[in-house]
């Protein structure tokens, strides 16, 4: 599933990044690669960029953006 | 003390892990602060002596990685590669070290001499975090030294390593990363190839095949035109085929991958957090910030805030500035006994620049204000919270900051666009700022309001122009997106960095930088520009007048009339001779020559004039409008002028409103136009651009005349 797909609370691995180069590149270049673990966090007041931790850091992305990264939910 | 050797070093780092507190804490007041040649990336350099060297330092824009993404990072990577510091220091966020680490495996690539400055030592002791600095030493092939630029830890021994890694003199060897074996392969092969290109000889060849197996577009581009490229470009391919069949990827994820796994092996080796990770205030503070309810109120009340610490609290500085340039221009005024000197000294140079330097107050504040905010973690916050808005106008959700600037003045305004990193927003965002009606416009729609509307509809009508004003701005932000600007909008993926508490040298030297930077842009243009308009209002001299203001003044001073009554007639001339003097000039003739073209917007020649000298400053329109009207005080006196548009006959409540919209949207001040020049870089969207806001304010202001004509 894509990582816009989740909800607030959410835990899941990256398996894939499949945006186009210059956001990937942005995206890799965060931490965000293939197997990495993350939460979902939260969603911005009006619903759009939410936010993502892993490894002690936040990261916030638009819908549009995350839209690129293909994840698979963790149970628990 | 003679100075010895020059040691030049670069800080180089993600943003917020402390290289402006670093650079503050080593070079303290030895600063300089310019542009990076060719772009108007700011460049921060400054020095200090130790041990008998001099120790040159650049403080370079944050970046998260040497792929070049955004200007700051293209400047930061030509930087290291072309005039390579002699020692680079990389700078981490201690707390933060898995990411950090990623830009430094790729100066391990890069095999530049550096050392890392492992920063915020402070916070990495207090949260429990054990690193064991021998061994990430070893992994990363250089010397490691705990910092903390808060606290100023660590800082001679900084100094003493860069000594050292300047001389060579250092104990630990350069460490190679390495890639799983088919694409090191792939690396080994393409750097055989591009090691003996004496052409190339200026780059390292190993780090120019990792970047070609990147897709980098610059190293494309550099070798390309090298007969080798035809080698290169095959052993690419085979590379491209080679990953897509062993693990369905391109090599670039892969050379990510395996750095990334560096990195974590490294993390594993090194660190240790016995304590776990805990919830910090961070987090707390977010859950308030951030939450869906209180997240707006929270972003317009800080908006709120910014605001009212530039505005309310700068206008009694401002007030104290206005009030010394009157005392310079009333103690300089005697001392000029030619009366063309006085007139360019006082109403041109004092005037005109005098009221440009008198916002200086406000900038300041505003700059306090916002690296403030910058430094402490709130600003991805707001960008955060306010997105969704401007998304849907196709802006970033960090142009806000530099349109509710825009309300101050256009010039910071425009200068704080450099926080966005795609070109397209930069540019849309500059073009729309010049609508957020500015401080300057404020005295015409108050001087007009207060003539022709009672105070509780004069309070509506300005808050329907500034209205208009966001209104126009978006639209012409959405219509650029739709239209000329149309490509690569920056992906918003931002870090929210943990709050800090911002140190006080940091945002007074980001203050201090802005400020500096405003007085000599907008100084210099300034002056030109008022002197310029200076000489159209006052050439050529009509000598009959000055013939007649003569005889007329020996008659005054015959007469037998009480000694007030002939002050106020001698006032009364004066500015009547004046009056015909401007009409006689340059900007009277031009207003002349407006006059058919503004006239179905409801505009006499007079109003020209003032429009034409409003280009200065836009506050200018007012005090023209006075002189013209013959009130003469430049300093406004509304409550005379008021009362005189109001009975004049060419004025109504139509020209007013017309003219309000049109001093809202048209051409920006020439001060504006030169920073958003420099700001872009050329000419042309600049003059296209001002033809569009002249067209629009045409277009507007008739349509709002006509309206306001048949309705009032
Ligand atoms: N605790 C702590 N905070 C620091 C240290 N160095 C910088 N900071 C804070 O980190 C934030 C970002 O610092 P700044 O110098 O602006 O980072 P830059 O973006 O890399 O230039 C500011 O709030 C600083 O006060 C440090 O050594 N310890
Ligand atoms: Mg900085």
């Amino acid at each position: 599933m894509r990582l816009s797909e989740l909800k607030v609370g959410d835990k899941a691995e990256v398996t894939a990044v499949k945006a186009e180069s210059a956001t990937r590149r942005r995206i890799m270049d965060m931490g965000l690669i293939k197997g990495t673990r993350f939460r979902v966090v939260r969603v911005a007041p009006l619903g759009d960029p939410m936010e993502i931790s892993f490894k002690g850091l936040f990261l916030a992305m638009r819908k549009n953006e995350a839209e690129g990264i293909l994840v698979e939910k963790q149970s628990g | 003390m003679s100075v010895g050797k020059e040691i030049r070093i670069a800080l180089a780092g993600n943003p917020n892990c402390g290289k402006t507190s670093l650079f503050n804490a080593l070079t303290g007041a030895h600063q300089k602060v310019g542009n990076f040649s060719g772009v108007t990336v700011e460049k921060h350099e400054g020095y200090l002596d130790y041990k008998g060297y001099r120790i040159v330092v650049v403080d370079l824009p944050g970046i998260y990685s040497l792929t070049p993404y955004s200007p700051e990072e293209i400047v930061t990577r030509e930087y290291l590669i072309r005039e390579p510091p002699d020692v680079v220091v990389n700078v981490l966020e201690g707390p933060n070290l898995e990411r950090n680490l990623i830009l430094t495996t790729q100066l391990m690539e890069l095999e530049v001499d550096f050392l890392v400055a492992l920063n915020m030592i402070d916070e990495v002791e207090e949260k429990g975090i054990i690193i064991e600095i021998k061994q990430l030493q070893k992994l990363l092939g250089c010397h490691i030294i705990p910092t903390s630029a808060k606290k100023s830890i660590g800082i001679d021994s900084l100094l003493d390593h860069v000594i050292r890694v300047s001389r060579n003199d250092i104990e630990i060897r350069k460490n190679k990363l390495f890639f799983r074996p088919e694409v090191e392969s792939s690396v080994e092969k393409i750097t055989a190839m591009l090691t003996h290109q004496p052409e190339l000889g200026g780059y390292n060849a190993r780090w120019l095949a990792i970047k070609l197996l990147e897709n980098d577009r610059e190293v494309y581009h550099e070798v390309q035109h090298y007969p080798v490229w035809v080698k290169v470009e095959l052993a690419l391919q085979d590379a491209l085929r080679e990953a897509e069949r062993l693990h369905d990827s391109e090599p670039e994820m892969l050379i990510t991958e395996d750095r990334h796994a560096f990195i974590r092996g490294a993390m594993q080796e090194c660190v240790r957090q016995p304590g776990g990770v805990k919830t910090t205030a961070s987090d707390y503070i977010d859950m308030v910030v951030l939450n869906r309810l209180l997240g707006l109120p929270i972003f317009l009340l800080v908006v709120w805030a910014i605001f009212q610490l530039t505005f309310t609290l700068g206008s009694p500085l401002m007030g104290g500035l206005q009030f010394l340039f009157g005392i310079i221009a009333s103690a300089i005024a005697p001392l000029l006994p030619n009366e063309t000197l006085r007139s360019i000294v006082i109403d041109g140079i004092i005037a005109g620049v005098g009221g440009v330097l008198v916002f200086l107050p406000n900038i300041v504040l505003l700059f306090i204000g916002l690296s403030f905010l910058e430094a402490s973690g709130y600003m991805a916050r707001a960008a955060f919270v306010i997105d969704r808005v401007m998304h849907r106008f196709g802006l970033h959700g960090k142009s806000f900051i530099p349109m509710i600037t825009g309300f101050g003045c256009s010039i910071p305004a425009i200068m704080a666009t450099r926080t966005l990193k795609s070109r397209t927003d930069r540019l849309v965002t500059i073009m729309i700022i010049p609508f957020m009606s500015c401080g300057a416009k404020l005295p015409v729609y108050v001087l007009l309001t207060a003539a022709f509307f009672t105070p509780d509809v004069a309070a509506n009508v300005m808050f329907g122009i500034y209205l208009l004003g966001i209104i126009v701005g978006l639209w012409t932000a959405l219509i650029l997106k739709k239209t000329v600007m149309k490509s690569d909008s920056e992906p918003f993926v931002m870090e929210l960095p943990p709050y800090r508490w911002p140190t006080f040298t940091s945002v007074f030297f980001q203050a201090k930088v802005k400020a500096l930077m405003y007085l000599k842009k907008a100084g210099t243009l300034i002056l030109s520009a008022v002197i310029i308009i200076w000489a159209v209002s006052n050439y050529p001299r009509n000598g009959a007048l000055e013939a007649t203001l003569s005889t007329e003044r020996v008659r005054i001073a015959g007469s037998s009339m009480a000694a007030a009554e002939k002050i106020k007639l001698k006032r009364e001339l004066d500015l009547r001779i004046k009056s015909e003097q401007l009409e006689y000039s340059v900007a009277g003739r031009a207003g002349k020559v407006l006059e058919p073209l503004i006239r179905p917007l409801g505009f006499d020649w007079r109003i020209g004039i003032a429009l034409v000298t409003g280009l200065a400053a836009k506050e200018v329109v007012v005090s023209t409008l006075g002189t013209i009207y013959s009130i003469g005080q430049s300093d406004g006196a509304p409550v005379e002028l008021k009362s005189i548009l109001r009975h004049d006959p060419s004025f109504s409540r139509a020209t007013a409103l017309s003219l309000m919209v049109f001093v809202l949207l048209y051409i920006p001040c020439v001060a504006a136009i030169g920073v958003m020049k420099k700001e872009v870089g050329r000419w042309r969207p600049v003059l296209l651009y001002s033809a569009y806001s002249l067209s629009v304010a045409w277009i507007l202001s008739f349509v709002v005349y006509r309206l306001a004509l048949l309705m009032l």
